[in-house]
C-alpha cells in the first residue's frame, strides 16, 4: 500500500528520519508557533504537535495539526488518553483524518496531577494500546462498537517507549504491545547514554518496527539535574551535566552534545526526535553540524 | 473494609450551624474497627459538641453493620425517645450508613466522616485502597492486584511511561502497581496474561446507581 505520509516514505526509503517537536500556546496566539514550525520545515520530516503536555491546559493539538498544514508543514498528531473518553477520541480521529492528518502518536498521557489542573477528573477511558487499536478498527471500516462507518481513515500510527525505564521488562513488554496493536513507528524518551540505548536497542531489534531516539537539548546543567529528579526515564550523565556546568557558550555546547549524540545513535536506530522545549531556534545548528560531517 | 476519616469538628458544626439537640450515630463494623465512628469516637464527638454548645440527645452504635437498613431501623427504633426530641443526627459511618440512617428517619442526617475507600487494613493506622467496585473482576488476569483500584490512570495493558525505580508518577512512594503486576505474574509462571492485550474496559457495569436484586435475577432466569 502507498504510503500515507512523508514520514512513513522516509521509513520506507530506509532514510533517516529527523521530527522536531513543537507545543501550542497557551492562548489564541499561535503566532509563536507558526513561526517556530516554519523555520524548522526545511531541516525535519515532520513535526509533533504535543496534547496538554504535562498536563498543562493549552491550545488544541488537532488545530495546532491543522495549522501547520496550511503552512505545507507535516504534524504528527499527538493524542494522549488524559482528556477525553472513546467517543471523543474516535471523533477526533475522524476529524484529524478529514483534515489530512495521517501520522498519530498514540500515548496514555500523563496524570492530571502532574498539571495545571490537578482537580479534573481524568477519563483514560482507553490506553496506548487500546488507543493504537482503535485506530486500525477505524481503517477497517468501523468504530469500537462495531457501527459501520462512511468512509475509512488510513493512519501511520505511532507510539513512545522509554529506554531507560528501570525495570525495564515491563516497558519492552508494553512496547511489544504497542506492536502486536499496530504501532508503526516509535519515538523514545529523551536518552542520553549511547551504550545503554544500544543494549535497549538489541532487545527491541526484533519487533522490526523504525524507532527514533529522542534527545531534549539540555539548556544548563541546572535543566540536566532538574529531569534526572522529575522526569522518569531521563538519565543525563554526570559527564554531559559536567560539560554544561562548565561552558561558557551553552546553546553552543548544548548544540555539540546533541550533535555528538545523534552521530553516535544514528547507526543504531532509524531516526532522531527533537524535543526543544522552546528552543526551536537552536534545532537547524544540530542538523546543519550533523551534515558537516556527511 | 470500608475505610472513612473524620471530619474536622468546625466542618461538622458548621454543617449543624442551624440545629441545637443533636444525636449521633457510630457504625458497629467497619467505623469501629477502624476507630473514625465507633464507640470511643462517637462519645469523644458527643462530648465535643456538648463543648460546642449543642445539646447532645443521645447516640447509639449499631451493633451491626450501619448500612444494614433490617438492623439500623430496629436500633433506632429503640432510641426513638431521644430522637423525638433532636432536629438532627451526626452518623460516624461511611456514606452508605449516613443514607442509611437518613432513609429511617424524618430528622436530616450529616456525614461525620468522608468515604475513602474499599481497603486492606495492614494495621490500625495503615490502610491501603484496593477495590473501586467496577462490577467486572479482572484479578484472574492481573495476579490478584487491580489495576483499576491501585494504578491512578486504571491502565489495562500495562505502565505507562511515568513509573521511575518502580515507583508510579503520581506517588513516588508508592509501587507502580503494574510493574507489581508484571513481576507478580512472572513469579506465577503466567507471563502470557500480562502478553494479552486487554479491550477496553466495560464501563457500563459501574454505572451508578447500581441496584442488586437477588430475587427479580432469580426469577429472570427461571
Amino acid at each position: 500500500m502507498e504510503p500515507v505520509s512523508r514520514l512513513e516514505q522516509v521509513f520506507e526509503a530506509g532514510q533517516f528520519a529527523v521530527t522536531v517537536e513543537i507545543g501550542p500556546p497557551k492562548g489564541v496566539d499561535v503566532s509563536h508557533l507558526l513561526a517556530a514550525a516554519q523555520a524548522l520545515r526545511d531541516h525535519v520530516h515532520a513535526v509533533n504537535v504535543t496534547d496538554q503536555q504535562s498536563s498543562v491546559m493549552t491550545l488544541g493539538s488537532l488545530t495546532a495539526c491543522h495549522l501547520l498544514l496550511d503552512q505545507d508543514i507535516e504534524p504528527i498528531y499527538q493524542v494522549t488518553c488524559r482528556d477525553r473518553n472513546r467517543i471523543a477520541l474516535q471523533s477526533d480521529l475522524l476529524s484529524a483524518y478529514a483534515l489530512g492528518i495521517r501520522n498519530v502518536l498514540c500515548l496514555t498521557g500523563d496524570h492530571v496531577s502532574l498539571g495545571d489542573h490537578p482537580q479534573a477528573k481524568p477519563v483514560f477511558d482507553l490506553d496506548s494500546v487500546t488507543l493504537l487499536r482503535t485506530l486500525r478498527t477505524l481503517e477497517e471500516g468501523h468504530d469500537l462498537a462495531g457501527k459501520e462507518l462512511a468512509g475509512a481513515p488510513r493512519f501511520f500510527p505511532g507510539a513512545v517507549v522509554s529506554p531507560a525505564a528501570n525495570p525495564l521488562g515491563p516497558q519492552i513488554a508494553k512496547m511489544e504491545k504497542k506492536v502486536r496493536a499496530g504501532a508503526r513507528f516509535f519515538q523514545t524518551q529523551a536518552v542520553y547514554d549511547p551504550g545503554q540505548f544500544e543494549r535497549f536497542m538489541r532487545q527491541v531489534e526484533h519487533f522490526g518496527v523504525p524507532i527514533m531516539a529522542g534527545i531534549i537539548p539540555l539548556k544548563s546543567a541546572g535543566m540536566a539535574r532538574f529531569m534526572n529528579r522529575n522526569i522518569a526515564g531521563v538519565r543525563v550523565p554526570d559527564s554531559l551535566i559536567e560539560e554544561m556546568a562548565t561552558t561558557s557558550d551553552r546553546p553552543k555546547t548544548s548544540i555539540d552534545i546533541c550533535a555528538r549524540l545523534i552521530r553516535e545513535m544514528s547507526s543504531m536506530c532509524q531516526g532522531v526526535h527533537l524535543m526543544p522545549i522552546g528552543w526551536e531556534r537552536h534545532v537547524p545548528a544540530i542538523l546543519w553540524k550533523l551534515e558537516m560531517r556527511n | 473494609m470500608i475505610i472513612t476519616e473524620q471530619k474536622e469538628l468546625a466542618e461538622i458544626l458548621s454543617m449543624l450551624e442551624e440545629h441545637q439537640s443533636v444525636f449521633v450515630v457510630g457504625c458497629g463494623i467497619c467505623a469501629t474497627t477502624w476507630r473514625t465512628g465507633g464507640e470511643r469516637e462517637v462519645k469523644t464527638l458527643v462530648s465535643k459538641l456538648g463543648e460546642a454548645g449543642k445539646q447532645c440527645t443521645g447516640w447509639t452504635v449499631t451493633q451491626e453493620a450501619c448500612c444494614d437498613a433490617r438492623l439500623t431501623r430496629r436500633v433506632l427504633k429503640q432510641s426513638g425517645t431521644a430522637l423525638s426530641v433532636s432536629d438532627a443526627i451526626v452518623v460516624m459511618a461511611c456514606g452508605a450508613g449516613v443514607q442509611t440512617v437518613a432513609s429511617l428517619v424524618d430528622l436530616p442526617a450529616y456525614p461525620g466522616l468522608n468515604t475513602i475507600g474499599l481497603s486492606q487494613i495492614q494495621s490500625l493506622s495503615l490502610a491501603f485502597e484496593r477495590c473501586r467496585l467496577c462490577g467486572d473482576c479482572i484479578l484472574a488476569e492481573t495476579g490478584g492486584i487491580c489495576p483499576v483500584a491501585r494504578c491512578p490512570k486504571g491502565l489495562m495493558n500495562g505502565p505507562c511511561g511515568g513509573y521511575e525505580d518502580g515507583k508510579c508518577e503520581v506517588d513516588r512512594t508508592q509501587d507502580c502497581v503494574w510493574v507489581a503486576i508484571y513481576e507478580r505474574l512472572q513469579q506465577l509462571g503466567q507471563e502470557e496474561r500480562f502478553v494479552a492485550i486487554r479491550d477496553p474496559k466495560d464501563w457500563s457495569q459501574m454505572r451508578s446507581p447500581r441496584v442488586v436484586d437477588k430475587r427479580a435475577a432469580r426469577l429472570a432466569s427461571m
